[in-house]
């Protein structure tokens, strides 16, 4: 790990000094344990607040769009599949990017760690172990036990698109089944379903963090803040709720890069992922398409073929 | 029981009548269905009120008639947004709801004894029309000096109130300048924008005071015109547009500073504006 | 003064006929406030709430009039609805966030209806914090962990009975029915004394903000802040003095509703006008609206800051902004001298 941020920040001192980018956006230390946080490096003489560990858990492609000038960028799988959609959607121009890729072993599920140990005042990472001190105990874990549940079904961990790449790679062990966990899903009654939903809707409070911190929610207006016609009212029941986030589900189809920054952003921990990883199903599933792979096969509702399943058109 | 700020009064909308040519404003009358609707509606000047069109939302619009209107208030209107086209489409007979007077208005008081300066472009001259028939009645007239009137359009079409215009151009009592951006054909008045015509038509500063509305580039030229001109910040007035939607200085959108456009303003000197921060 | 949480519930629980009472509950497990029917429902031994309780004065979605349009006409309907409530269980971050809020809706000319319909028919049973979060830091913003600001009945609990203090007339009124109270013993007393002295860890300098801030407006200071900020409103929601607000139209056919909802200046639609021109479009234009607001133009207006310190904010944000950071962030910017 310590290599990895040696060759990190090695790499950002060069571009910055050789005036090949104008910024690194990468990760630093958090103001709370076991939180890192975006940073915009400019200057040489700060490559070395950057960092890489289990806590790096944003996606760095939603800000890349929004800094100007020319930017390398931290990427771990995930991230290089946001970007590599930004590119196919013209959202990012690729010459202006370059793409420090580092494989990644998944991130840490603070939430499920607070549930154990309470507010969490203090932690540490060494190779293999998360020692935390809790308000209510204080606790040793080792990574697989709170990797974040996204990532533990992650299948590309290692950067699709980069400039260059540092540390080694991540082998990917076979899932016996993949999306197990959206099977369960559907295999529950529509009431169970209906129930599950409607509890965890009535959580949003509708801040938009889930769509602010996705990379791929880009739109110069949401259909939420539409207001001719108006989709949604300003309501924030469970139905509402439920609107919305299908609506960004089905928006982000074929072109969700399962990063579960969104579940991750919520305030209020909604399961936002039952509903992308659905429809990531589908689109797997109809098109055997996942996105952000390469650069030559684009999001699957982006193009059209006369022999696209139309399932979803006619009830069968 | 209180009033409760939040209930509008509801009106009558007698006329909806298009201003311009290009059809994006309207003027709308509405009339108080009783008196004490009325009386409890004081307004001055430069007030604003929230005009409901029920179905679509509530909006904030200058209030374009004078407290010596008596029975109905006016407002010309720009379509813009959902509540404006929804008003612009209204039948006449319709009711609307209305929440006001707010905001603070033209210092009337502070202007006596003084000449003033009027200057407004486009469809933001719909406070000025008020201010100027308000100095225009009998009861206040004397209480003025002379009053000029700079009022300016793309073109001859897109001027508000154009009967209007036509009689105070006849009346001794106020000196009616009006221009245009470009020539147009049957136009033998001023060509020109504002900020050229105040320099060349702007009656003196001494002992004037100078009140300006219009787009904001129109402000933002005009204002070192009548710098030069000799008017100090003290004697500039205008009047701000901002975001709003309680109007009673309360839900955080409109403000500058610390102070409120919908309660603190609308109106402000240029000193005032000065004190505050440049985000508006 | 103390009395056993026995007693205390029985009464709790006899007050149910009469008060809607809101108090800190486990749901899906997380604390929030929530109306409880009984003392066994409540949650004991929690740090603070998710969110904080100010939706029981000025909810994320309410109703201000409803309508009906019948041809040209309508009728219209003050939909101003309220219930005598108990607010049990507010930390003193919270309890001091509704005298902030209370100058919001009330100003030189107008007082909001809804608001403090709601505020005078509400009780606030106050009660000390006898843990603190490492993102606490209301002993800088003129308040402790123990403070009995802005409480009507301010409870410490000793594990098996409260220590109760009447704060108000109102919280006078409430229990003037208590019967049972005991003298504390010299060892709850000391109890009571330790949780009265302490501290948050955790603190920032507002001493100079204010003044600071005054210039600060073109300061480059807000040239970096602003910079991972999402502009999401996670930090607007969950802050209990937080007040901005919407007003919308919510429409059936012939029939509708004005409501209000929770808005935030981190949005950049907040402040679009009609044309088209926003003022605050940039997001280092609504952090600096954000600090400006809270530090500067809040004291200038209501003369107090407009944060407690609760640190909801900080555990919310999805990029881990830190308004201690920002804050310290100000205290070392260099102002230069003209």
């Amino acid at each position: 790990m310590n290599s990895i941020i040696d060759d990190i920040r090695k790499t950002a001192r060069q571009l910055l000094t050789e005036g090949k980018v104008d910024v690194v956006i990468g990760y630093e230390k958090g103001s709370l344990p076991l939180k890192a946080t975006p940073c915009f490096v400019r200057s040489p003489q700060d490559v070395d607040k950057l960092i890489w560990d289990q806590t790096c858990e944003n996606n760095l492609a939603a800000f890349v769009a929004k800094t100007l000038g020319k930017k390398a960028i931290i990427a771990k799988g995930c991230d290089s599949r946001a970007l590599m959609v930004l590119i196919q959607e013209n959202q990012v121009v690729r010459d202006d990017l370059y793409i420090i890729g580092v494989s990644c072993q998944g991130v840490i599920d603070q939430r499920k760690i607070e549930a154990e140990t309470g507010e969490i005042i203090g932690a540490s990472i060494t190779d293999e172990k998360i020692s935390v001190q809790g308000m209510e105990c204080d606790k040793e874990y080792s990574f697989t036990d709170v990797k974040d549940v996204t990532c533990q079904t992650c299948r590309y961990p290692n950067p699709v698109l980069e400039d260059v790449h540092i540390g080694g790679s991540i082998e990917v062990p076979e899932q016996a089944t993949l999306f197990a966990d959206v099977i369960d899903m559907e295999n529950k009654s529509d009431n169970e379903r209906k129930a599950y939903f409607k509890e965890q809707m009535s959580k949003c409070i509708r801040c938009y963090a889930c769509r602010n911190v996705c990379p791929l929610c880009y739109c110069q207006e949401c259909f939420v803040d539409c207001n001719s016609p108006k989709w949604l009212t300003g309501g924030v029941d469970s139905a509402e709720n439920l609107l919305f986030q299908t609506g960004r589900a089905l928006h982000l189809a074929g072109r969700c890069v399962e990063c579960g920054a969104c579940s991750r952003a919520c305030p209020q921990g909604v399961d936002i992922r039952a509903l992308s990883r659905k429809v990531n199903k589908d689109v797997k599933e109809m098109y055997n398409h996942e996105s952000g792979l390469t650069e030559e096969v684009k999001p699957a509702l982006n193009v059209y073929s006369t022999d696209d399943p139309e399932a979803f058109l006619v009830k069968e | 029981m209180e009033q409760n700020p939040y209930i509008p009064i509801t009106m009558k909308l007698i006329k909806n009548l298009c201003e311009t040519e290009d059809k994006l404003v309207n003027t709308f009358t509405l009339q108080f269905l009783n008196k004490e609707d009325e009386e409890n509606f004081k307004y001055m000047p430069g007030q604003f009120a929230e005009l409901s069109a029920y179905g679509h939302g509530e909006a904030p619009f200058g209030i374009a008639t004078s407290p010596t209107e008596p029975g109905i208030i006016k407002f010309s209107v720009a379509k813009v947004g959902c509540v404006s086209n929804a008003l612009h489409l209204m039948e006449e007979g319709t009711m609307v709801g209305v929440r006001g007077p707010m905001g603070n208005y033209y210092p009337m008081e502070t202007f006596k004894g003084k000449n003033l300066v009027i200057i407004g472009g486009g469809f933001a001259f719909t406070t000025l029309r008020s201010m100027a028939v308000y100095m225009l009645d009998e009861k206040h007239r004397a209480d003025y000096g002379d009053i000029t009137v700079i009022y300016g359009a793309r073109n001859p079409g897109l001027l508000l109130y154009k009967e209007e215009l036509a009689e105070w151009e006849a009346n001794p009592k106020i000196n009616l300048i009006t221009t245009i951006d470009r020539p147009a054909e049957g136009w033998n008045k001023h060509v020109g924008f504002i900020p050229t015509i105040v320099g060349e038509v702007a009656p003196s500063a001494v002992d004037t005071y100078a009140v300006v509305c219009g787009p904001p580039v129109m402000i933002k030229y005009t204002l070192p015109v009548l710098e030069k001109l000799g008017f100090t910040p003290e004697q500039i007035y205008t009047s701000l547009e901002m975001r709003m939607k309680c109007g009673l200085g309360i839900c955080g959108r409109c403000n500058i500073g610390p102070k409120y456009v919908c309660k603190d303003g609308p109106v402000f000197s240029m000193a005032q504006l000065k004190e505050l921060p440049s985000e508006y | 003064m103390k009395i056993s949480k026995e007693k205390f519930g029985q009464a709790f629980d006899a007050l149910v006929a009469e008060y809607q009472i809101i108090a800190p509950v486990i749901t899906d497990g997380d604390v929030n406030y929530k109306a409880v029917k009984s003392f066994s429902e409540v949650k004991q031994n929690y740090l603070n709430s998710k969110l904080p309780p100010k939706s029981f004065l000025f909810p994320q979605h309410e109703k201000l009039l409803s309508y009906k349009k019948e041809g040209k006409d309508v009728t219209v309907k003050n939909e101003l609805k309220v219930e005598k409530t108990i607010l049990f269980g507010i930390r003193p971050c919270d309890a001091k966030s509704m005298l902030l809020l209370d100058k919001v809706f009330k100003n030189d000319e107008y007082r909001d209806p809804y608001y403090y319909e709601r505020r005078d028919n509400s009780i606030i049973i106050g009660i000390a914090c006898n843990k603190i979060a490492p993102t606490c830091f209301c002993s800088s913003m003129g308040i402790s962990p123990a403070s009995s600001k802005g409480s009507d009945i301010f409870l410490v609990d000793l594990g098996n009975s409260y220590h109760v203090e009447i704060i108000t007339e109102k919280g006078k009124a409430l229990t003037a029915g208590l019967q049972e109270l005991a003298e504390l013993t010299a060892e709850e007393q000391a109890l009571v004394n330790t949780i009265k002295s302490a501290e948050t860890p955790s603190k920032v300098d507002v001493s100079t903000i204010t003044a600071k801030l005054d210039k600060m407006f073109d300061h480059p200071y807000w040239d970096t802040l602003h910079e991972k900020c999402l502009s999401c409103n996670a930090c607007s929601f969950s802050c209990p003095t937080c007040h901005c607000f919407d007003i919308s139209e919510e429409v059936h056919k012939n029939e509708g509703s004005r409501v209000r909802t929770w808005d935030g200046c981190m949005a950049p639609l907040f402040t679009l006008h009609g044309s088209g021109h926003n003022p605050r479009d940039k997001k280092k234009a609504r952090w600096r609206q954000r600090m400006l607001h809270k530090f500067n133009y809040f004291v200038h207006n209501n003369g107090d800051i407009a944060c407690v310190g609760c640190g909801r904010c900080i555990k919310s944000c999805p990029v881990n902004m830190d308004i201690r950071q920002a804050i310290d962030g100000v205290n070392k910017a260099e102002l230069v001298v003209d």
